[in-house]
């Protein structure tokens, strides 16, 4: 029977809302569910894969590619090989799937958003989804895919019965080459963005750090708090602690207006449930304007210095 | 200890509408300018700084036309050794054929490393797949997104990988291995155009990219370009800027944030 393996993300005990849209993929797909999933006491719906793989490994371990890589040999051993092993597309699932396309020589796609069944088109994102790729296999045989948060869930259905579990035997969960030591949370500062109502947010269109203190001052005029975007904390323009995407925090203001941010998935991922987003960028295609309610196309400079002029006068 | 970087030569479309030509066929780069991809900037960087603290040398390796050589003399400029172009006039969309080239130049040309450190994506196809594929195929530790490197010991490193939500995870990595490296893991030197000028004096060597590619077919194709699909979109605000803005603090005053 064909199938789909999904390899699930299980990170500190929770079973991550990711694995919805892998498990989502593979029934459009119209492949069977396969769970690869670690040891472990975190809720899974059963009713909505066809059947559950227990490698008994630790989370750490489960997470480690070069475990994970023999993991998937030996469901490859017992069940044959898929036609589809599926990621998330996370720190650690680009990291697992990728590592086992090169060890197991298997073509790989990444960050795939869209999925055409009749014609098996795989849409992924290129420069920051202003354009997409639209990748087919070139020859037949299984390919790995690491799925975008947010895009296939809805496919998840229910099979009206819980699935079968089966124990996946003898994988060894440490290796030589690479070990897991601790978790290293964010040191927690004055700061907490998820808590404000009105959040003034910086993009790299702002052009540099010496804008900042002016948008400062804005934010003390509106009472707004000032957050920001990868680009922005990588140049250190920003702290760390005021990054808004899936690797900084994630925030529901009322209000989220979004200065030079063109709005790369991973940013959106962050800030998409806000009561109301209002966006400026000088690019009329910057896909921000797709999730904003009010957009403005221009400089964000020229509009934050139009504002203050209207405050203060 | 011995680094290889690869680092790519990508468009800087940020700031750029991006046409789509050609009945989807191409995308039109023709009037866009080109710069490294940043995360590789990072990459080289961190290879730079390990090399000034312990020894050694960084070798930075780039794929493309003659063009890409701009991306070894900054690469040199930063502090590599050696830069190598490996030349061909079309680049696969496949990144397993790119890395079955890179692969075999390592090997066939005897080029000594510690580690290979790429960027974590590049900002043109987001595959972020060049790292672990080449790991895999070297059958070697591989470590992604790293966004600190704590300690280079004898025999491996100790590096912390960026997860999500702000949480990190600190492992331990044996040399020899392959990190891609995170933005924002150091703050990358500035490059003067007298030190672009210095650096084009150090010999480049140049290999045929399909010399080494050893018959690798791609195993995916990319048949075609779209836009994303709309999705309703914002409401636009249109008129003079005066008017704009005072529209703008309308919608904060009606959105209760603003007095």
């Amino acid at each position: 029977m064909s199938y789909a393996l999904i390899v699930s993300e299980v990170r500190r005990g929770q079973f991550d809302e990711r694995n919805l849209d892998s498990i989502g993929f593979a029934n459009l797909a119209g492949k069977a569910a396969y769970l690869l999933v670690p040891q472990g006491d975190y809720a899974i719906d059963k009713g909505s894969v066809d059947l559950i793989i227990d490698t008994g490994l630790t989370e750490s371990a489960f997470l480690n590619p070069l475990v994970m890589v023999d993991a998937i040999t030996k469901v490859i051993d017992t069940a044959g090989m898929p036609d589809l092993i599926v990621f998330t597309h996370s720190s650690s699932g680009v990291e697992l799937a990728t590592y086992t396309a090169g060890r197991k020589a298997l073509p790989i796609i990444t960050d795939v958003s869209g999925y055409d069944k009749n014609e098996a088109i795989f849409y992924k994102s290129y420069y920051s989804d202003k354009v997409f790729g639209q990748f087919r296999k070139a020859k037949e045989g299984p390919v790995i895919v690491t799925v975008r948060s947010g895009s296939f869930r809805e496919f998840v259905s229910d099979r009206g019965k819980a699935a079968d579990t089966k124990a996946l035997e003898g994988i060894s969960g440490s290796v030589e080459g690479r070990e897991f030591i601790e978790y290293v949370e964010e040191a927690k500062t004055g700061v907490d963005i998820t808590k404000a109502e009105f959040l003034l947010s910086l993009g790299r269109g702002i052009g540099n750090k010496d804008e900042i203190p002016v948008y400062e001052e804005l934010a003390g005029i509106l009472k707004a708090t000032i957050s920001g975007s990868r680009p922005v904390i990588d140049k250190q323009w920003l702290p760390k602690e005021r990054q808004v995407g899936t690797s900084g925090k994630t925030v529901k203001p009322k209000v989220y207006l979004a200065m030079g941010i063109s709005g790369a998935f991973q940013h959106i991922a962050g800030m998409k449930d806000s009561d109301c987003i209002i966006a400026v960028n000088k690019d009329p295609d910057a896909p921000i304007f797709q999730y904003a309610h009010y957009g403005i196309i221009g400089d964000a400079n020229k509009v934050r210095d139009k504002l203050k002029d209207i405050l203060k006068g | 200890m011995n680094i290889v970087v690869f680092a790519k030569r990508v468009a800087a479309t940020q700031e750029e509408e991006l046409r789509i030509t050609g009945d989807g066929k191409a995308v039109d780069l023709s009037k866009i300018p080109f710069k490294m991809n940043d995360w590789d900037n990072y990459a080289v960087e961190e290879a730079v700084k390990i090399v000034e603290a312990k020894g050694g040398t960084v070798t930075a390796i780039t794929i493309g036309n003659q063009d890409s050589d701009e991306i070894l003399r900054r690469a040199i400029a930063m502090g590599a050794k050696d830069g190598f172009l490996m030349e061909t006039v079309e680049v696969s969309d496949d990144p397993a054929v790119r890395v079955e080239a890179i692969s075999n130049l390592l090997n066939k040309e005897n080029i000594p490393f510690d580690a290979v450190f790429t960027g974590v994506q590049a900002e043109d196809d987001q595959f972020a797949a060049t790292g672990g594929i080449l790991a895999g195929k070297l059958g070697i530790p591989y470590a992604s997104m790293v966004i600190g490197i704590d300690a280079v010991e004898e025999g491996h490193f100790i590096v912390r990988r960026e997860l999500e939500g702000g949480l990190q995870e600190r492992i331990k990595v044996k040399i020899p291995c392959v990190l891609s490296i995170q933005s924002g893991i150091n703050e990358p030197r500035y490059v003067s155009i007298m030190g672009i000028r210095k650096a084009s004096k150090v010999e480049r060597k140049t290999f045929k990219f399909n010399d080494y590619r050893a018959g690798q077919e791609a195993m995916i194709e990319l048949v075609r370009w779209s836009y994303p699909e709309k999705k309703g979109g914002a409401k636009i605000l249109t008129g003079e800027m005066d008017g704009i803005c005072r529209e703008l603090l309308g919608i904060l005053k009606e959105k209760g944030v603003y007095q």
